[in-house]
């Protein structure tokens, strides 16, 4: 991470010069409410600097689409979208959360990629009781009051793919993953529901390996273990750079022809296009495929489509989304909505149509309880993409 | 399954072990010719192999006459920023390792931050030709066909060196110039031209590892570090200064990323510095007796 220190003193910069400029427009109105019809100020904070600024990148245009798709209105107010850095983690993040909630005074916060910043940040939100509708990061968290998140929990997606890869594997599944926090509740989250459903993992002593995070570069030695265990499929998460390392040795190796599954973000946005024709055939599990046939989904991916290059990613659906369930609260917060009041209409909201299908919160983790596919990646046209080849479990609370 | 009988589960490994262990070494002769022959401690070497993956990176696409584009792009680039280093190590030359330590590290750190600033902050993609994209069987088991290319023409280079240093005036001179520098002065060789001639050789193997070594070890933010700090283990095992040790330590690590992890998964994190210090307990030296340039 050698990168972290000039781009965070870049990032501290510009918060600081921000910091400078903004009390202006921050002090003149006072009152974070709005009245009817008045304008209402909503602080997004994502990575536009740093390792994660793909994704970051990915929300905040997700969230910029629903607003220019919808008359730049959230819950018929004017919306002031106020676009803050997060950088690397939580050292960036903290000083630009604290500008957005008590300089700009917000009346609800979206956005934060890692799921670290999330954690720094909370004491903020608690602080300021502002309502906080997360679209990636989201780390162990005890009290929810003010949390929600239309992203996932990091076990979700092995939870719901466990099933499905123990009806179709005739055999044992070797569990590989990066070691830290990330990869292990990506992996626990698959290998507990696989041997609750019967099935055998076929690590040597019954437990998943795990890979130095993020040293190893290298995966052929692990590929000799996977081999020598007889495995039928393997089941793995990696992100990033490591993702595209692993996919591309995992074809050039002796156990190619193993089944590989995977959580979704092995294959989603970027990398895939860095993985090329090594990544052809991997099955994964994700909340959301470009390709999924509803009329949200359509009209999502026509309005991206119209904008970027590519089709958009998860990321960026569930930053539309975190729009979509600002929109319906602060409409139904009434005339005057304030942070406290869109917290509980946020509460009240139920089922939401989204580009993946209808979910709604759950009452106790404040995720969605929502649909997993599974995908495959597949010739699309030029491009290869990840393909919809049918509906996993419904998971979440 | 005579696959689950003896060595055979860990013959990938051990050959893939070879190519790793095989591009270490030329990336860490560079470090070797530096600190070895010329006493200066280069720890910038890192980002001339980040400067040779970054080209490799931005001028392969997948054809033959690029991997050559690239090669000669890249070595000139290397080559150039070791001659830098060596015109900047001037003055801290008679100085002792720290002030040389120290310039070194804050070139490595601004050559990092240059390199991240130009080439972004992901690890960019490396196109192999396309003749060598794809695996091939060897003894029943599957590898990457670029990796045994590589372990050729990596041990190609070796030779070539190897002869470079024993046969060849330069080889000479250099080590007549680690013998006794002043004598090499009174012969008419000037030895800041010496030094600033091994710095470049050093840059050029730098380079020349960072091209091919790409697709294994690519180019990336970390990518300095690692490179460094393989190499350190590798002088510091192989003995200070001798290219045979050198080669052997070169292995040595390799296997130990390679073999090593396969055979004891779990204790993969620490496995190369905990082999590191079982060494160095047991001989002080390094792995080599020699202490001059083989």
């Amino acid at each position: 991470m050698s990168l972290s220190n000039p781009r965070r003193r870049r990032a501290c910069l510009a918060a600081l010069s921000a910091l400078i400029l903004l009390p202006a427009a921050g002090c003149a109105d006072g009152e974070p409410a709005a009245g009817p019809g008045k304008s209402i100020k909503i602080g997004l904070l994502a990575s536009l600097s740093g390792t994660y600024q793909a994704v970051g990148k990915e929300i905040r245009d997700g969230f910029q689409l629903y607003l220019s798709s919808h008359d730049g209105r959230l819950g018929g107010h004017e919306v002031q979208l106020v676009v803050a850095d997060e950088g690397n983690g939580a050292a960036t993040a903290v000083p630009a959360a604290t500008k957005l909630l008590k300089q700009d005074r917000v009346a609800a916060l979206t956005g934060i990629v890692g799921g670290g910043s999330v954690a720094a940040v909370y004491p903020l939100l608690n602080e300021t009781k502002v309502p906080f509708v997360g679209s990636n990061g989201r780390p162990e968290l005890k009290d929810v009051s003010r949390v929600w998140h239309t992203s996932y929990l990091s076990d979700e997606p092995g939870e719901a793919i466990a099933q499905h890869v123990r009806d179709n594997v005739k055999g044992s599944v070797y569990a590989i993953g990066p070691d830290y926090q990330g990869g292990w509740d990506e992996l626990r989250g698959f290998t507990d529901a696989f041997v609750k459903a019967g099935g055998k993992l076929a690590n040597p002593d019954g437990k998943t390996t795990f890979t130095p995070f993020p040293a190893t570069t290298n995966f052929t030695p692990y590929f000799a273990g996977i081999k020598a265990s007889g495995a039928e499929a393997v089941y793995t998460f990696y992100a990033g750079s490591a993702a595209v390392d692993f996919v591309k040795q995992y074809a050039q190796s002796e156990i190619k022809d193993i089944p590989l599954y995977a959580a979704g973000f092995l294959t989603e946005g970027g990398v895939l296009d860095a993985q090329g024709d090594a990544a052809r055939d991997i099955y994964s599990v994700l909340n959301y495929s470009p390709d999924l046939d509803n009329a949200e989904n359509r009209d999502f991916v026509a309005a991206w489509k119209a904008k970027n290059d590519g089709s958009p990613t998860t990321y960026a659906m569930a930053s539309y989304d975190a729009a979509a369930v600002l929109d319906r609260a602060i409409a139904a917060a009434g005339d005057n909505p304030t942070p406290e009041r869109i917290n509980a209409a946020i509460g009240q909201l139920g089922q939401i149509s989204s580009p993946r299908g209808t979910w709604q919160f759950s009452p106790s983790t404040h995720a969605p309880v929502q649909k997993w596919y599974l995908r495959q990646v597949r010739q699309d046209g030029r491009a290869l993409s990840n393909t919809v080849v049918g509906d996993l479990a419904t998971v979440g609370g | 399954m005579a696959a689950d009988l003896g060595f055979d589960p860990y013959l990938v490994p051990a050959v893939d072990g070879v190519a790793y262990g095989l591009l270490v070494f030329v990336a860490a002769s560079g470090l070797v010719l530096c600190f070895g022959v010329a006493d200066i401690l280069n720890l910038a070497h890192g980002t001339l192999y980040a400067i040779g993956g970054y080209t490799a990176a931005a001028l392969l696409d997948g054809g033959w006459s690029s991997l050559v584009l690239a090669l000669a792009v890249g070595v000139a680039a290397a080559t150039t920023a070791g001659a830098l280093v060596a015109v900047l190590l001037t003055r801290a030359a008679r100085r002792n390792h720290l002030t040389q330590a120290l310039l070194t590290f804050g070139l490595a750190l601004v050559g990092g931050s240059l390199l991240v600033s130009a080439f972004g902050p992901d690890q960019p993609p490396v196109r192999v030709p396309a003749a060598l994209d794809g695996s091939v069987v060897i003894a029943g088991h599957r590898y990457a066909a670029y990796r045994l290319v590589f372990i050729g023409v990596a041990a190609l280079i070796a030779g070539l060196l190897h002869l470079a240093v024993r046969r060849t005036r330069a080889g000479m001179l250099v080590r007549a110039a680690v013998d006794d520098a002043e004598m090499v002065a009174v012969l008419g060789v000037n030895p800041a031209r010496v030094r600033v001639g091994v710095l470049a050789a050093a840059g050029a193997l730098a380079g020349v590892a960072g091209v091919l070594g790409a697709p294994i070890i690519g180019p990336g933010p970390g990518t300095a570090d690692v490179v460094l700090l393989l190499s350190l283990v590798v002088v510091v095992l192989g003995g200070l200064g001798s290219m045979g040790g050198t080669l052997l330590a070169a292995l040595a690590v390799g296997q130990i990323q390679t073999l090593g992890v396969a055979l004891a998964p779990s204790a993969a994190p620490f496995l190369l510095f905990a082999a590191m210090a079982a060494v160095l307990a047991v001989r002080a030296r390094g792995l080599a007796t020699a202490r001059r340039a083989a």
